[in-house]
């Protein structure tokens, strides 16, 4: 909190806060049975007061969620696989278990922030998550907002963020699993995982371990006619996560949280299968760990954090290595208050160091520091009508960066039966929008590599805006139908690109162009729960369009193209059916056809790819379960290129026994 | 990992040229072909070469798959050389030379298991020559010259030269070889495929021509290195120079030094063999064979990732690679240096063959 009091823009913010609440303490007058949930909970003396989570300041904005059923089908897989396989949203991969990044609303790698039980574990160098590097099982519940939100999530939330989290389970009693996973082209892998909690102290650990050969075979056109070869280093060698938490209540208010994840992952880089004799290879090595404490009461919340980062990228390919270190200090302290009976407001600030050992930037270690103070509010004048207004100043080693305000809103238009009863059909129809302006720090690399590094390299800033319709139904007997539509628009200012220098030749990062990217995304779900079953469909489809607007002279890039690897049409279905001791389900993912680089003349055609998981449990004495699941991608067995160069895998075939007890 | 490549690609991008031997192999004057190599995104395999007809400014884009049934090329095409009627692409990751019947590109071969290869030439329509780099970035050893049988499109034999050999020159029953990394050029007798001696010029030699006079010129860029400690500043080792010797007598050698701002690359002669050209500091230069400094006006104030003047009519051909991930183009300029127009190709432009 220290900070506050000496960044003038943080004073700026704070007397905009003051504004805020006081509009919004004028205009509460309205019945106060608005805040019925909270009391609710408050009426019954064993729950107590929930954590108020980021989420809740989150008005407006879409959000996907992975439930922790679906997350349990690809426990031993990559946080790539399960975004695929289940929603559409674009990937750039380099083959399984090479390098995966992001394209949220079509934006770059860098525009996703990746939060890590609230702090942002976007390495600091390439400012950007291989996504291939985050094992599913670590966490219990992986959400994606789509759209700017840096008020709330901080440097790089400018497509999106998507938040990993690992809450603390307080259901008594030990529950336990161990996994074992073997596949096609040489996959193996297992997994554990164990939970117990007693009324003040809960203790979860998830591990697993993944290696793969990916020896498979692909067809090259060569100018003698098709010829099959066998893919070569692209062996993940392994890959190793661990994740233990543990959560103390202290006192009947007072929560201490420790938390660690560690990762490390061993494997051999294709270099496109174009390229001869490659013989690269990658240990990707991370440390997180998180400590918390806070403080949870009817009327005010408090938290505090503190976190200690390492992350380790060696790179080799025969000559000299290129190896990196970055440790990352965080720290955030937050306050929540009440605001009558129907707001809340939230003030915060949090501080980031990172000191960087990195061959790319000479012999001597880096050090830079961050940080940002928020303000995050949230009310509901009426029942049926929620607001949320947020901002964000953050200070960079360059200077400030643009501020980033949001605003959102969400209003029931219309609502059929009441939410408590389910004994009639209920409906209801909320409208919502929200804006919100973003940022993106410039990352180590854009700064400090040697050579080109720009010192002078401005934040990416961007502005965005979405509205749409969520409707819900739900008939009587367990079915319900949740669909919803969203359109949005953003533009992203000062996009940094690479280019090599006409004088020397020497390639740096400078503030380019603008992009444009607008789209609109759809999704239903259908759910039934009826007896021993209970199942679902979802489908969703995104349309997104990005464009450069504008470019600064040096840009070479036409104006006015879809941007590489932007997919304009992509597609998910997928069906999941529990029914006494058997699960079923299938996913199809489709992507219409991606440019490969600026110029919109060359791409990879499109993919409609099937998945399937089968799998039956047999119940055993005292609590105790096995499950078999037989799972399959690429049914159909399409040949086809994940990236220019890199053929994906056919058809693949994976299975797993899980041991379970509680 | 993305800027580890930069490097690499930046080295790529400053190296690249075509063979200046080939112009002298291809007389036929009634043809109209221009053929623009393309190098490609690295890693992606999409290499290509493009004929363009000068006549009627049609464009064949990717000439290779065209002919081949959609083929891909592969990974970095570095340059091309032609005998006869057959050309040979060196492309430079896939570790290959293409073979292909020109004019219509269709494959007559692929001589592979070639490590790194650069550059191309032949002496006749059975030997051929083509230099190898060895070891990896910032690592790098001895190369190679590789000799090969361009009846069975096989490697005959090796000749270690010096480290990165670059662009070679076959003239008098001798093979060239500028070693880039070093300061010599190795010169191996063709009669005896073995290196006969080495001759000391500067550092970093490149790109080498002959002129009229039977002189032969080196262009050496120099070196550069990066103080490894804030503020990072570039630091060179030493500067270009442009080299004259007699095949005869390579010890006494002519030296016009450049100054310390930029790394000269890229020597080309035009076909009467009395002018040279080099690209320094984003502008490409013009010098007569006789001249004896530096001319200090560019020809054109433009930086070109390739250069090549056509042999039939005097016109410049320039390539421009604005960035590795968007298509590039070339222009084409009068012998005087004015423009007269441009055509898109495929991504890294790097150097043309008429034919």
């Amino acid at each position: 909190m220290r900070f506050v009091f000496f960044n003038p823009a943080a004073w700026r913010s704070g007397l905009l806060l003051a504004l805020l609440a006081s509009a919004g303490a004028a205009a509460a007058q309205a019945p106060p049975d608005s805040a019925r949930l909270s009391q609710r909970l408050l009426r019954l003396p064993e729950v107590r007061v929930r954590a108020i989570g980021p989420e809740r300041f989150a008005v407006g904005s879409r959000r996907l969620e992975l439930d922790s059923a679906v997350l349990a089908q690809y426990r031993g897989g990559n946080l790539a696989d399960v975004l695929q396989a289940r929603t559409p949203i674009a990937l750039k991969n380099y083959g399984p278990g090479q390098l995966a990044t992001i394209a949220l609303r079509g934006t770059s790698a860098q525009h996703t922030a990746v939060l890590w039980n609230g702090l942002n574990i976007m390495l600091p160098t390439l400012g950007q998550n291989d996504f291939a590097l985050l094992p599913v099982g670590a966490t219990t519940r992986v959400s994606i907002q789509p759209g700017p939100a840096a008020a709330l999530y901080g440097s790089g939330a400018v497509g999106g963020a998507v938040l990993l989290n690992s809450d603390p389970d307080w259901r008594p009693g030990f529950h336990g699993s161990v996994q074992a996973d073997a596949g096609s082209f040489g996959l193996r892998g297992g997994s554990l995982e164990a939970r117990t909690a007693t009324p003040t102290v809960a203790v979860r650990i998830a591990s697993s371990y993944r290696e793969a050969q990916n020896n498979y075979s692909y067809v090259l056109r060569e100018a003698r006619g098709p010829v099959r070869y066998t893919l070569r280093n692209a062996a993940l060698r392994h890959q190793w996560s661990i994740s233990p938490d543990v959560a103390w209540r202290v006192g009947t208010a007072g929560e201490v949280t420790a938390a660690a994840w560690l990762t490390d992952t061993d494997r051999e880089i294709q270099s496109g299968v174009n390229v001869t004799g490659s013989q690269a290879e990658e240990r990707d090595q991370s440390r997180r760990l998180v400590l918390g404490y806070r403080h949870v009461a009817a009327r005010r919340q408090w938290a505090v954090r503190g976190a200690w980062f390492e992350d380790i990228l060696n790179y080799r390919d025969g000559g000299a290595p290129s190896n990196s270190r970055v440790r990352t200090t965080q720290a955030q302290a937050e306050h929540t208050a009440a605001l009558g009976a129907r707001g809340s407001l939230r003030l915060g600030a949090e501080a980031q160091h990172f000191s960087a050992l990195v061959s790319g930037y000479g012999t001597t270690e880096v050090a830079e520091s961050r940080a940002a103070a928020f303000a995050l509010l949230r009310y509901d004048p009426r029942p049926g009508l929620r607001l949320s207004a947020n901002l964000r100043q953050a200070a960079l080693p360059a200077g400030l960066a643009p501020l980033t305000p949001t605003a959102g809103l969400e209003w029931d238009l219309l609502q059929i039966g009441n939410d408590t009863l389910s004994r009639s059909l209920t409906q209801s129809l909320a409208a919502k929008a929200s804006a919100a302006r973003s940022y993106r720090a410039p990352t180590l690399n854009e700064r400090y590599w040697l050579p080109g590094g720009n010192p002078d390299l401005r934040s990416e800033s961007g502005v965005g805006y979405e509205a749409g319709l969520r409707h819900r139904l739900a008939w009587p007997g367990g079915l319900t139908a949740e669909t919803e539509l969203t359109a949005f628009r953003q533009d992203v200012d000062d996009w940094v690109q690479w280019l090599p220098s006409t004088s020397t030749g020497i390639w740096s990062p400078r503030n380019l162009r603008q992009v444009r990217s607008q789209g609109v995304e759809a999704s239903t779900a259908l759910r039934l729960r009826q007896g021993r079953y209970a199942g679902g469909v979802q489908l969703a489809y995104h349309f997104t369009d990005t464009r450069k607007t504008q470019g600064t002279a040096a840009d070479s890039d036409p104006v006015g193209v879809q941007l590489a690897f932007v997919p304009q049409h992509q597609a998910s279905f997928s069906t999941d059916h529990r029914w006494r001791e058997w699960l079923v389900s299938s996913t199809v993912a489709f992507t219409s056809f991606r440019y490969v680089n600026a110029s919109g003349t060359d791409y990879l055609p499109g993919t409609g790819l099937l998945g399937a998981t089968l799998g039956r449990t047999l119940r055993g004495p005292a609590d105790m379960g096995l499950l078999v699941l037989v799972q399959a991608t690429n049914l159909l067995n399409q040949r086809y290129d994940t990236y220019p160069g890199r053929p994906a895998p056919p058809r693949a075939l994976s299975a797993s026994l899980r041991l379970s007890w509680q | 990992m993305k800027k580890q490549v930069m490097p690499f690609l930046t080295a790529l991008a400053l190296l690249t040229a075509c063979d200046p031997d080939k112009e002298k192999e291809t007389p036929a004057p009634e043809t109209n072909g221009v053929f623009v190599l393309s190098e490609g995104q690295f890693g992606a395999g999409d290499g290509a070469v493009s004929i363009f007809d000068k006549d009627t400014k049609a464009l064949t884009v990717d000439a290779f798959g065209s002919a081949n049934g959609g083929a891909k090329l592969g990974d970095v095409v570095q340059s091309m050389g032609v005998q006869g009627t057959r050309g040979y692409i060196v492309v430079n990751a896939s570790n290959k030379i293409e073979v292909v019947d020109l004019p219509g590109f269709k494959t007559a071969g692929t001589i592979s298991g070639i490590e790194q290869p650069r550059y191309f030439t032949s002496t006749s329509a059975t030997r051929g020559y083509v230099t190898g780099w060895k070891g990896p970035f910032t690592n790098y050893l001895p190369g190679t010259l590789s000799i090969l049988n361009l009846t069975t499109n096989t490697v005959s034999s090796t000749v270690t030269v010096g480290r990165n050999p670059e662009q070679l020159l076959a003239l008098g029953g001798k093979i060239y070889v500028p070693n880039s990394l070093d300061n010599t050029v190795t010169v191996v007798d063709e009669a005896s495929g073995a290196v006969s001696s080495t001759i000391t010029v500067s550092d970093g030699p490149r790109s080498m021509v002959a002129d009229k006079d039977g002189n032969i010129w080196v262009l050496c860029s120099g070196f550069v290195t990066f103080l490894n400690v804030p503020p990072f500043t570039a630091t060179r080792v030493s500067n270009g120079a442009l080299i004259r010797f007699n095949p005869g007598s390579p010890a006494t050698q002519t030296k016009l030094a450049f100054p310390s701002t930029g790394s000269p690359s890229q020597l080309r002669i035009n076909p009467a063999k009395d002018q040279l050209f080099y690209s320094f500091g984003g502008a490409e230069y013009r010098l007569p064979t006789t001249a004896t400094a530096l001319p200090t006006a560019p020809f054109i104030r433009r930086s070109f990732t390739g250069f090549a003047i056509d042999p039939r009519d005097n016109t410049v051909y320039g390539g421009i690679s604005p960035s590795f991930s968007s298509n590039g183009r070339f222009i084409r300029y009068q012998p005087s240096g004015v423009a007269i127009d441009s055509f898109t190709v495929k991504v890294g432009p790097n150097g043309f063959v008429f034919y």
